[in-house]
């Protein structure tokens, strides 16, 4: 478990490092383009649930970019 | 006729513009304002698993899984600063799953299966509700599976805030979830029942604008679970009584102007107390036509097996398993996702083919002989109104 909170721990700080970098400022006028369907992290978020959940029924790893849902008896 | 109907394409273009000017999203994808349009839809899935090749079964049929999945749901604003929504979906599945690995006259590893007529029916309901204020929003969430042998109860709040002039948005969420699990007795016996697991997850992640044209983020999630953690239809599996996961997520996007293209970035680094870590990088590429989006995307996914994993279990340890879950391989995907927008409604097609194999993995490890194989295939229909 140590290997695994130690990588935990650099991986915070790297994002933490990484979340404080300046970008340049957009204005709001102009994110048309960020706003498109397919610049959204989940273009369906619906549908990338149910792809995700495919995925951890049949791999050993789970989580990512939200907290864990439920379980099933997947097998 | 309502004149604002007539346009709705135009409004929600518009809408999805605007909705953006207080800030952008969350890693949830939301902006900071209730959806303008009631939505319903219906998604059906098929999931079918290639047959395991006869030379690595025992014993058994050599069929795998289908499952055949329908989702269901309504999504509405309500008043000037909520949402909610009601999700249900269906899972009906059928066939065989391996049941043990055991070695042949050979002594050559070889799959016993379960029998190919097992038959389960999952059914999950879930509410949101989600409120917004000008620089962020939050929701909670709370759900329920049932199927025969296993029920789960889980409940999830999150929470978006934007800074940085609105280019940055912070993201957090937790979740917790009650699973109990009362295997059903079938052609293959099963030795536990009345069994629980508990779940707590927490992310936190940031959101960052770099340019009018692309955006990156980055998060970490955290998982522990405790309990019942075994899987009750393979003979020879003793896992952990507990689990701890962590997973950083970074993901990329960038729209090409000339193009009208994105470009879409996603990887996932994760390690758990069983000594399982893992890499997963996909890849897309989102072609927008006049009417239709075409996103064709590249999965590539890799882990190393459980400290207590082995081909044939070894039932003198502590803890065993012989589930080629837990084994080190590599799996490529490839898919396309197809949506077509026609004014109120929106179809969506979508297929991928999923390939696992040890000699693609970026770890050593023995070959699992049961590494799966499969299809999906989903169609959609979407009607927004308001």
């Amino acid at each position: 478990m140590k290997s695994v909170l130690r990588t935990g721990a650099v991986l915070a700080a790297l994002a933490a490092q990484a979340s404080c970098v300046q970008m340049e400022t957009v204005e709001a006028w102009d994110r048309g383009y960020l706003a498109e369907d397919t610049m959204q992290w989940e273009t369906d978020a619906r549908s990338a649930r149910l792809k995700g959940h495919v995925y951890t029924s049949k791999e050993a790893s789970t989580g990512g970019a939200g907290a864990a849902g439920g379980g099933c008896g997947c097998n | 006729m309502n004149p604002l109907r007539s346009n709705s394409a135009f409004l929600r273009s518009l809408t999805r513009t605007l909705a953006t000017l207080p800030a952008y999203q969350a890693a949830a994808t939301l902006a900071d304002a209730p959806p303008a349009f009631t939505e319903v839809g219906v998604r059906y899935s098929h999931y079918s698993e290639d047959d395991i090749d006869a030379s690595s079964v025992i014993f058994g049929a050599t069929s795998r899984y289908d499952i055949d999945i329908t989702q269901l749901w309504i999504e509405a604003p309500v008043g000037a600063s909520w949402s909610v929504a009601l999700d249900v979906q269906n899972d009906y599945q059928t066939g065989a799953s391996p049941w043990f690995v055991g070695t042949d006259q050979n002594g050559e590893p070889g799959v016993i299966m379960s029998g190919a007529s097992i038959q389960d029916n999952r059914v999950e309901v879930g509410v949101a509700t989600r409120y917004f204020w000008a620089d962020g929003n939050a929701g909670l969430n709370v759900s329920r599976s049932d199927e025969d042998d296993y029920e789960a109860l889980s409940m999830a709040f999150d929470a978006s805030w934007n800074t940085a002039g609105n280019t940055r948005t912070w993201t957090t969420s937790v979740s917790n979830s009650r699973d109990k699990v009362n295997p059903t007795q079938g052609v293959i016996p099963v030795f536990v029942s009345d069994e629980a697991l508990d779940t707590q997850s927490g992310y936190f992640g940031v959101s960052q604008i770099l340019s009018r044209t692309a955006i990156v983020r980055v998060g970490l999630n955290y998982t522990y679970s405790d309990g019942y953690l075994s899987d009750p239809y393979k003979l020879n599996d003793q896992r952990p009584q507990s689990h701890e996961r962590i997973a950083l997520s970074t993901g990329y996007r960038h729209f090409l102007i000339d193009a009208n293209a994105s470009i879409q970035f996603d990887y996932r680094y994760y390690a758990d107390s069983w000594g399982v870590d893992s890499h997963t990088v996909e890849l897309g590429w989102a072609q927008h036509f006049e009417r239709t989006t075409l996103t064709p995307y590249f999965r590539y996914y890799s882990q190393r097996e459980a400290d207590f994993f082995e081909v044939v279990a070894d039932l003198t340890e502590p803890h065993f398993a012989d589930d080629y879950r837990l084994s080190s391989y590599g799996a490529m995907t490839l898919g396309a996702r197809w949506a077509i927008n026609l004014g109120d409604w929106t179809f969506e097609l979508e297929g991928e083919r999923y390939w696992s194999d040890a000699n693609w993995g970026l770890y050593d490890g023995d070959s699992a002989p049961a590494l799966v194989d499969f299809w999906r295939g989903t169609m959609a229909i979407i009607w927004r109104f308001d």
